[in-house]
């Protein structure tokens, strides 16, 4: 599994997220949730992640993007 | 659940259930394991209609690793299909075995639950414990189903053939109103293998998914133990639905109100059994 090379080859796809390995569990911290209602970019992740050894893929809410949004 | 898979064709389930009704007639009195879930509500109507009413004992093993509406949809289940349920406490957090979360922790936990239910099954006279295991089942990483072999109970769904989209389906024919409902494993499966098994943590998945479905959320929903952080698995359809930024930001502080400081929505969605691919157990 490598975070790096997952956070490089999503940033290829357009996808700029920051990815933390947790285990075979990757987590990505990108700017905005709302891109991610497209299935067709969810899938593209799946699959990127499979490819760099990861079994899961998760994108974490941020708390702080959650505020900026209430506003 | 919106709109469960069932077979068009009802026939070759109907000829399934022919042969459970008379594989439940040769077995003779017999205590049902009772969940309240799709499976083993079936199992006990039919055992009701095979052998009649007062042949059948349904039992409730109340476990800390559910949550506790599960055991009030039981008994409402139960009153709504005539059927008499007893209740007896397990007690498998009490194991260390169980506790230390094993790749084989339901081994401990049948072992526990049938073992609480043998007596009873002797005392009302009952030569069969049998549960609600289905023929998709069979396909399944289960290691309680060698604990159910140990203590002698039969799988008579598993056993004619039965799979859970058939069952569904002629559970709708009957009538039984448990037949659209999501499938609900212990609490302790949000949980990774080698992460123990604490009230604290199964209160706190239960916590989050309670408010998820307050919130509205709907379908399949786990929500994965990573510590720190819990990971939300939803359907495809959910997940297009809530990973809207206001709706996502609502879905978030449900969770954080259940004691996690991270939440992370997983993009694949509910996969069933998936802590069993993260830890290598089973490949998709």
């Amino acid at each position: 599994m490598s975070a790096e090379t997952l956070r490089t080859a999503l940033a290829r796809e357009g996808v700029d997220a920051e990815v933390e390995a947790r285990g075979r569990l990757a987590v990505l911290r990108a700017s905005s949730p709302d891109q991610w209602t497209e299935a067709r970019r969810r899938a593209v992740a799946v699959t990127l992640a499979a490819d760099h050894g990861f079994t899961h893929v998760a994108l974490e809410l941020s708390a702080a993007d959650a505020a900026v949004r209430r506003d | 659940m919106s709109s469960p898979h069932m077979p068009a064709d009802l026939s070759a389930a109907r000829v399934k259930e022919a042969a459970l009704i008379a594989l439940l007639r040769s077995a003779g009195d017999v205590v049902v394991g009772f969940s309240g879930g799709v499976d083993s509500a079936y199992l006990a109507c039919v055992a009701v209609e095979a052998l009649g009413a007062d042949r059948v004992t349904a039992v409730i093993g109340r476990s800390a690793s559910y949550p506790e509406e599960q055991w009030a949809n039981a008994r409402t289940v139960a009153v709504r299909v005539g059927l008499t349920v007893r209740e007896v406490d397990t007690d498998e957090l009490a194991d260390p075995r169980y506790a230390a979360n094993p790749s084989n922790r339901c081994y401990f936990c049948k072992s526990e639950l049938w073992s609480r239910l043998r007596p009873i099954a002797d005392a009302v006279g009952a030569g069969v414990l049998v549960d609600g295991t289905n023929a998709d089942d069979l396909c399944e990483y289960r290691p309680g189903a060698r604990a159910a072999a140990e203590h002698g109970v039969r799988s008579p769904l598993a056993e004619v053939g039965l799979t859970k989209s058939e069952i569904r389906a002629l559970s709708r024919e009957r009538g039984i109103p448990t037949w659209s409902r999501p499938s609900s494993p212990c609490l302790a499966s949000r949980l990774p293998y080698g992460t123990p098994v604490t009230v604290e943590r199964l209160r706190a998945v239960e916590r989050a998914e309670r408010v998820l479905r307050e919130l509205g959320v709907t379908g399949d929903l786990r929500v994965r133990h990573h510590g720190d952080l819990a990971r939300v698995e939803l359907t495809s359809s959910e997940l297009d639905r809530w990973l809207g930024a206001r709706d996502v930001a609502e879905l978030e502080r449900a969770v954080r109100t259940a004691g996690f400081a991270r939440v992370a929505i997983d993009l694949h969605g509910f996969r069933s059994g998936s802590l069993n691919v993260l830890e290598g157990i089973v490949r998709e």
